[in-house]
């Protein structure tokens, strides 16, 4: 088993198995939680083109929430062209979908989580030089986290 | 668009006796579509009228003016077939003392085609409850699974619960939280209206939520799109008339405005939880 960010991959005969990391109360909406941690992972390379992805009951059932939301996530990463629905499966990750070559495209990705975090740092009145290195703390901690 | 359930200035004004609430209304203009398949948060301070609006909606209590619809059956008349599709869990167990889990699941079998001993049977072993117990030999929290257990025993289109998990553990809540989407897969999705002052659980599940204060809808909007669009920003003085996007203001923390983002930019607005709605709404 191994982390990306904060979302679980479990290796199985199959290939990785995706379980998502669900924070109901962190002000993002569940639905947008999912789709942007399929794409990070596909982004990473993490999930290649065919990789399974949990049934809409199966995530719903693990984390208590709607299962319309989940179906919303898909039903969203559908129409961006990141997973296609194959019958008797249920959702793959689309063939032709490449990770993100360039480390450019993957910090776009990032972008956002950034600002947010930025913007609260100056909310909170701590000046840049301790937000960076509270940022390069929690990096290091994240990957020794994540090699365990 | 099929509403699952509808209300048109739906209003109840207290009984004239009641001196203390003589010029309030229990319920004043209640207006509401949920569209099917919507899970609805039906959120406000004690007193609000929650429990009122469900018992209306179940035509348990017929309103002074304004009327409701259940699965496009009025709430007055509802027919068996439309009877046969709603659940119902009330905030106290409407139980019989001396019968046992299993025997109200009989005695609902016995009038509603729709009930199955199976579904109602696996749900209680999920929730851990026993079906062969007198219902006064059960603990509150067990009365109130039970009551679940009966909602649900004819899987129904539209469910309707009352604060059904205030006395539940949170694994039992958590069960409960499931079971609501139906044991086994629905054609269509079920429409649930759920009372609960716990946030948290609401904040799951919720595809909408309904913030009700004095017997009024202060807000009804998707659950997404509350959190993606809403914010709250410092303002001092009271504007003197809300303008467009502008939801609700509040003298509270110093003055705060609830504005939506798509008619007022508000660089920096706070996100807002569920709990941070309620609050703003209710002062």
């Amino acid at each position: 088993m191994y982390c990306d960010g904060n979302t679980l991959m479990h290796m199985s005969p199959l290939g990785p198995r995706v379980s998502f990391d669900i924070q109901p109360h962190d002000g993002t909406p569940i639905y947008r939680q999912v789709v942007e941690q399929v794409q990070r992972l596909v982004a990473s390379g993490r999930l290649a083109p065919g990789a399974e992805m949990p049934s809409v009951r199966t995530v719903a059932e693990a984390h208590a929430v709607n299962p319309m939301t989940v179906s919303k996530a898909y039903s969203l990463l559908e129409a961006q062209g990141l997973l296609s629905r194959r019958r008797g499966i249920g959702m793959v990750v689309a063939e032709g979908v490449t990770p993100a070559a360039r480390p450019a495209e993957r910090l776009a990705l990032l972008q956002p989580a950034l600002d947010a975090a930025a913007r609260e740092a100056r909310q909170l009145g701590i000046d840049p030089t301790a937000a960076l290195d509270a940022f390069e703390r929690a990096l290091c901690q994240d990957i020794s986290k994540a090699a365990l | 668009m099929t509403y699952a359930i509808e209300a048109r200035q739906l209003t109840l004004d207290r009984r004239a006796d009641s001196w203390s609430a003589a010029r309030t209304r229990a319920l004043d203009g209640i207006d509401l579509h949920v569209p099917e398949g919507a899970v609805v948060g039906l959120v406000g301070r004690n007193g609000a009228g929650k429990t009122t609006l469900l018992r209306t909606l179940l035509g348990l209590v017929t309103p002074t003016r304004g009327q409701s619809r259940l699965l496009g059956a009025p709430s007055l008349d509802l027919p068996d077939a439309v009877r046969e599709r709603l659940g119902y869990a009330a905030q106290t167990p409407d139980l019989f003392r001396r019968l046992t889990g299993l025997s109200h699941l009989e005695e609902m079998a016995a009038v509603y085609a729709h009930v199955s001993l199976k579904v109602a049977a696996t749900l209680a072993a999920r929730l851990d409850l026993s079906l062969g117990k007198r219902a006064d030999e059960l603990s509150l929290g067990d009365q109130q699974k039970l009551s679940l257990v009966l909602a649900l025993a004819n899987d129904p289109d539209v469910l309707l619960l009352d604060e059904p998990m205030a006395s539940l553990d949170p694994l039992s809540r958590r069960d409960v939280l499931r079971a609501l989407f139906g044991l086994r897969e629905r054609p269509e999705p079920r429409t649930v209206l759920i009372s609960s002052h716990l946030l948290a659980d609401l904040e799951r599940i919720v595809s909408h939520v309904l913030f009700l204060r004095e017997g009024r809808v202060q807000l009804f909007i998707g659950w997404d799109e509350l959190l993606e669009h809403l914010r709250r920003v410092s303002c001092p003085q009271r504007p003197p008339a809300l303008s467009p996007g502008q939801l609700h203001w509040s003298a509270h923390d110093g003055g705060q405005l609830l504005v939506d983002t798509r008619l007022v930019p508000a660089p920096g607005g706070a996100c807002l939880d569920m709990t941070d709605v309620m609050e703003l709404l209710n002062t």
